[in-house]
């Protein structure tokens, strides 16, 4: 793929977070620039998901600093508002919302936030309904579908909102093998289509043929960044060939 | 080719019939059945021996004759002792049917206003709870806990006796903010809407405006898409919403003729334009304007004003005073009330007697009562304008408040206490709510932009609605049936007055199985409006 712009969409600059004396990033600095796609490993508790939730603020960073789009992530709530606005998130367990319909799960924050009319809502949402390859299914309820619908769902979501970046925080792990894939292949087609992507997944092969950039993390800090060829091929840290032989031979 | 493993099937076994699930289940069911028959059977023949050595007079029929089937014939005679305040018109001499219904109302009406300012208060207090504002948590929390580990009597009492009947008396009320709201130990006095006869007619042109407001907005929308012109159609919409609902006004009240006042062709009284003359001959003024000047300058004493005034006769709580004092004090009229009678005839003896000068009532009631008047042709029915919406406004009279509407002491002090009580329940039941919907669900409604407002009332709100209105339900049942402490203020709720019934008639029984089917039939009604609106929201699963 393309990088259409060269301009630095996020920058962090030695981010550090705590719960309580858990130091769960330890000073965590990454650039990436407009319609790159990275995907970010490690084993469990190594700070992955800590760090794409600080980035929209569901998590508080307590030092260094957050650009996000030119807008500082800071406690300003105006800030975090537009910063949410542009920046998109996908979920492990899916968290659409039980009580609305697909549709209205769809619409909800365009009509809300983005104050459109909903006649043009439902339009934007079908568009994207039928991207993610489920029209039909509009005005069903969540608990009616499957968790690979679902997941689609909530990537439909998420884009009828129109943000620049994507954060996928392990979207494929609470779902049955036969439906990973058909939420990889909306991700792929995601990728091509020039979104920024940050995905925390454990899907190699997705890394492997859509990434840009693979980040290998480990308690809070980035131990390895490389191209996928590079990194899966010859890492350089003895820690990442641990971690890949670990998880490449079970 | 996988290995098949032969299992051997065990015969079937007999079971034992204690060991049967099938016919311990049965059986539970009989011994139940049997159970709450004797028990039934035992509480009916003591019901029954009860009454019967009470004797014939239990069951006396309208004819003097003594039959079981007459056990209720007691209800349609007279009940016999006032109650203190009641939604619709009562006095001693209506039946005791009536007062039951008298007191079932009352006690509708604090149960309604206080489901829904619990529900109000109770919610807001959950939130609270659950904030991270450690102020505003804390105060929610010490109040849920005061509230929850004292008893309702207590808190009824000390609210009653201790804070309502420690405020100044009617005749130094406090006025709060300045608004025509009164505090006194009595009630809380306040502003009041009256709706005249020519309402409905004006509510017409209300909705007319509405209507032609939607059109307008559509229409115009369509030509600044074909124009590309911006018309500002905001403003004409208002513009012509405003003029027809004005529009409507004027003609409604015009065209009613509803409101008349009745008064002696001696006063030389055509039109309400008149009346200015007629008190201006006795001040010797020229002008209504004058009064007050004259007042000031002190070439007219007040009394000699209200010797002047107007005296007014009119109808308890009729808008027609209403409408026509309002209009007095808009023209500078000086007038007194004379008096304030229950009945249109009994009015009318005041005025036949002389003791006022005019009877404001309907023209309808006015032509019937002219009719019984001795002299009739020389009284005049003079019509008064009207407008469709009045404010009655509170006013001090004597040792009383006139106008506006009221709630007593009792009732203020019943529903304060109700609502305090249940919405600390109510608030922990919220919290509880809020608190088992999944945390996923926020941080959604946050990543998608939503703000925390949007996020709790679109979000959140309604899944926790589901865990929260079984729960409620009890909350309100407890409420309506709590009610029934209004004994202790003295609020003539059901429980009260069925009491003060059994005394008076001496039939407990039957006034007892009257009070426990309203309260059933309260809290039936409650159950099933909640119960559906529960299936309502409900999930849909696969």
């Amino acid at each position: 793929m393309t990088v259409t712009s060269a301009q630095d969409i996020i920058i962090c600059h030695d981010v550090h977070k705590w719960y309580g004396d858990f130091h769960a990033l330890k000073g965590f600095s990454l650039t990436v620039k407009s319609g790159e796609v990275i995907v970010i490993i490690g084993p469990s508790g190594s700070g992955k998901s800590t760090f794409i939730r600080t980035l929209n603020r569901l998590e508080e960073h307590q030092q260094g600093e957050i650009i996000i789009d030119g807008i500082l992530l800071s406690h300003d709530v105006r800030n975090i508002a537009e910063i949410r606005r542009e920046v998109g998130m996908v979920f492990q367990q899916f968290n659409l919302f039980p009580h609305l319909t697909v549709l209205e799960n769809v619409t909800l924050a365009p009509i809300h936030v983005r104050k459109w009319s909903r006649e043009r809502a439902e339009e934007i949402a079908m568009k994207w309904l039928n991207r993610v390859g489920i029209p039909e299914q509009a005005n069903k309820y969540p608990g009616q579908l499957s968790g690979g619908q679902q997941q689609r769902v909530a990537i439909a979501r998420t884009l009828a909102m129109e943000p620049k970046i994507l954060l996928f925080d392990e979207p494929t792990s609470a779902l049955d093998p036969e439906m990973i894939k058909e939420v990889l292949d909306v991700m792929r087609d995601l990728a091509k289509a020039g979104y920024t992507i940050l995905a925390v997944t454990h899907e190699m092969g997705f890394a492997r043929e859509v990434a840009d950039r693979v980040i290998f993390m480990a308690s809070g800090e980035i131990v390895e960044q490389n191209t996928p060829q590079n990194f899966f091929a010859n890492p350089n840290e003895e820690r990442t060939r641990q971690f890949l032989s670990q998880i490449l031979h079970h | 080719m996988v290995e098949r493993k032969e299992t051997q099937l065990k015969p079937v076994e007999l079971i034992p019939l204690w060991r049967d699930g099938r016919v311990i289940g049965v059986l539970a069911q009989i011994i139940f059945v049997i159970l709450f028959f004797l028990a039934a059977r035992w509480l009916l023949n003591n019901v029954a021996t009860n009454i019967f050595s009470l004797g014939a007079s239990q069951f006396i029929c309208r004819d003097g004759s003594s039959n079981v089937r007459c056990a209720f014939d007691f209800m349609s005679t007279d009940a016999g002792f006032p109650i203190s305040e009641s939604v619709v018109p009562y006095v001693e001499q209506d039946s005791f049917w009536r007062a039951v219904g008298v007191a079932a109302l009352n006690t509708i009406k604090v149960s309604f206003y206080g489901i829904i300012l619990t529900t109000i208060l109770g919610t807001f207090t959950g939130i609270a709870r659950l904030s991270n504002n450690w102020l505003v948590n804390s105060l929610a929390k010490w109040y849920i806990d005061l509230m929850r580990n004292t008893p309702l009597l207590l808190q009824l009492f000390f609210i009653y006796f201790v804070v309502i009947l420690a405020l100044p008396q009617v005749n130094s009320a406090i006025q709060l903010f300045n608004l025509p709201i009164f505090v006194s130990q009595r009630g809380i006095n306040f502003p009041d809407l009256v709706f005249m006869s020519s309402f409905p007619v004006w509510l017409a042109f209300v909705v007319l405006a509405i209507i032609q407001a939607q059109v307008l907005w559509f229409l115009l929308g369509r030509y600044e898409e074909q124009t590309g012109y911006a018309s500002n159609r905001g403003r004409w919409v208002i513009l012509s919403f405003l003029l027809i609902v004005g529009i409507g006004w004027y003609v409604a009240g015009a065209n009613s003729q509803n409101e008349a006042i009745l008064i002696s062709q001696r006063a030389n009284v055509r039109a309400y334009r008149d009346l200015p003359a007629l008190i201006e001959r006795r001040l010797a003024v020229n002008t209504m304007s004058d009064i007050p000047d004259r007042l000031r300058v002190g070439l007219l004493s007040q009394e000699a004003v209200n010797t002047a005034a107007l005296k007014i006769c009119a109808i308890q709580d009729s808008p027609s005073e209403v409408n026509f004092t309002a209009q007095l004090r808009q023209s500078g009229i000086p007038y007194q009330v004379v008096r304030r009678t229950a009945r249109p005839e009994q009015a009318l003896d005041v005025y036949a007697q002389g003791e006022c000068e005019v009877f404001v009532a309907s023209r309808t009631i006015l032509a019937a009562e002219r009719d019984l008047l001795e002299d009739s042709a020389t009284h005049r029915i003079v019509g008064i304008r009207e407008t469709p919406l009045r404010f009655s406004l509170p006013r001090l009279e004597g040792f009383n408040f006139v106008g506006g509407t009221k709630l007593t002491a009792e009732f203020t002090a019943l529903l304060i206490g109700l609502v305090l009580f249940t919405a600390a329940f109510v608030a922990e039941i919220v919290r509880a709510g809020i608190m088992a919907v999944p945390k996923g669900q926020s941080e959604a409604a946050r990543a998608l932009g939503l703000s925390e407002g949007q996020r709790l009332r679109l979000v959140v709100m309604p899944q926790a609605l589901r865990v929260i209105i079984p729960p409620m339900i009890s909350q309100y049942l407890n409420l309506t049936k709590n009610s029934s402490l209004g004994l202790a203020v003295a609020f003539p709720d059901l429980y009260r007055i069925i009491q003060t019934a059994i005394n008076q008639s001496g039939r407990a029984v039957q006034l007892i199985v009257i009070m426990a089917a309203i309260y059933l039939l309260f809290s039936l009604v409650i159950s099933v409006i909640l119960n559906w609106y529960n299936r309502q929201i409900a999930l849909v699963e696969r």
